[in-house]
């Protein structure tokens, strides 16, 4: 009989008690099928506990452990040497764990301090297209698997989210990368625009879907949207019914579809009774895969490994784009309302440039000042 | 997948006497480089907004 193909309910799983608590139920019935790990979060600890080391050897050994970036700042206009730093890094990792893939987030992290700040996104240009790739390269060249990027949570304007999913694809051809489909980011992006479903996915490079998120989020009032709520992706409560049927719409159309995890912070685990939430929403998100690998008949049919190598090269950047970031992300953190946010950006460099900060909508904005704020410290 | 049962108990036992949390942790010592001893409250990894 032919094997049926590969398709895992997942669990991201990180050093955190309150997950982990969460989590070991479904550890112990042998229904966690892979774990992701935020391999760049424990960047403050000297020593990684040995229990958790063995039970990431005991999921990589089995080819079910994938590694999913936070702070490596694809998109910033400058190269640090805390990206190199990160890159060599994940090369250690790479050859202490057998990584199945690894992932990141599209955008720039806003904040002086590389690990304080939010991911926001940047104008889909030459530049970024350029800067993008060249840093896909290099993670590729660090971890020598593939390597994907998770589409944003977060937009400015209903043009830009119309053209994530597209520019995700250039981004991600020269590496032959693939997209870590998030439902939430997405669920938060169809409410906060008004955008239909069918209308918005048919936008996205399914066929290079290799891993999908679920996770759960929050509501929040606007002032400048008073008559609306703006959904935002805090992965700190239950999965929503949308998303779980933006999962069943969404497998049948992703033939490589490999992974499919669910996301949520430990810090919204500590209650007993969110742990048993957590659990009935992994046991739904399991039901559902479990259906859709049934029907599966056919094998993955890319195997998103570069078709090239690239010789050494300097790091790419852009000196322009670097000095419009750091103003934005000081605009966003410290101005002291939302009107001094408009002005401070209409004097800024990135006026009447490739951000058309002119067509930002308001509440996007507001959010956005939330969003560096919440990060800053 | 079914876990080895030395993982699974090792686990238990970790998260028994460890009361850490990936972002607030008071049994893994802490780099004292990089002025960054403590963790983030949680993570943009997934809390990005």
């Amino acid at each position: 009989m032919e094997a049926a193909p590969p398709l895992y309910a997942s669990v991201a799983c990180n050093l955190d008690a309150d997950l982990l608590a969460a989590a070991y139920p479904l550890l112990e019935e042998g229904r966690v099928e892979a774990l992701e790990w935020s391999f760049d979060a424990l960047y403050w600890a000297e020593q990684v506990p040995e229990w958790f080391t063995n039970l990431l050897h005991t999921y990589a050994g089995a080819g079910r452990l994938v590694g999913h970036g936070v702070f490596f700042s694809l998109l910033s206009g400058k190269w640090s040497p805390e990206q190199q730093q990160w890159l060599a890094h994940l090369g250690q990792l790479a050859e202490q764990f057998r990584f199945d893939h690894i992932t990141e987030h599209f955008g720039f992290f806003t904040g002086q301090n590389f690990h304080h700040g939010a991911p926001l996104p940047i104008p889909y240009t030459a530049t970024a297209l350029r800067i993008g790739q060249d840093r896909l390269r290099r993670i590729y060249d660090a971890c020598c698997c593939p390597v994907g990027l998770e589409n944003l949570a977060f937009a400015y304007t209903l043009d830009e989210v119309k053209r994530h999913g597209n520019f995700l694809e250039e981004l991600l051809l020269p590496v032959n990368g693939f997209v870590i489909l998030d439902l939430h980011n997405l669920y938060c992006q169809l409410h906060n625009f008004g955008v239909p479903y069918d209308e918005l996915i048919a936008l996205y490079p399914l066929e290079r879907v290799r891993e999908i998120h679920i996770s759960g989020g929050s509501w929040h009032d606007s002032e400048q949207a008073p008559s609306q709520r703006i959904r935002r992706d805090t992965h700190d409560d239950a999965v929503p019914e949308e998303v779980f049927q933006l999962l069943e719409l969404t497998m049948p159309r992703c033939p490589n579809l490999k992974f499919v995890v669910l996301e949520q912070l430990g810090h919204a685990l500590h209650a007993e009774a969110s742990r048993t939430q957590f659990r009935e929403d992994f046991g739904r998100m399991e039901s559902l895969v479990a259906r859709h690998r049934a029907a599966l008949r056919t094998l993955p049919t890319n195997d998103f490994r570069p078709q090239q190598t690239w010789p050494p090269s300097t790091a790419a950047e852009d000196e322009h784009l670097h000095r419009q970031q750091r103003q934005l992300s000081d605009i966003l953190e410290n101005a002291p309302s939302y009107a001094e946010a408009q002005r401070l950006l209409q004097a800024s460099g990135l006026a009447h440039s490739d951000w058309r900060i002119e067509q930002w909508e308001p509440h996007m904005l507001e959010t956005a000042l939330h969003i560096a704020r919440k990060w800053k410290t | 997948m079914k876990l080895p049962k030395a993982v699974l108990g090792a686990v238990l036992v970790g998260l028994t006497i460890q009361t850490t949390t990936s972002c607030v942790k008071e049994d893994v010592k802490p780099k004292e480089e990089k002025g960054s001893t403590k963790a983030p409250a949680n993570c943009p990894a997934c809390g990005m907004g």
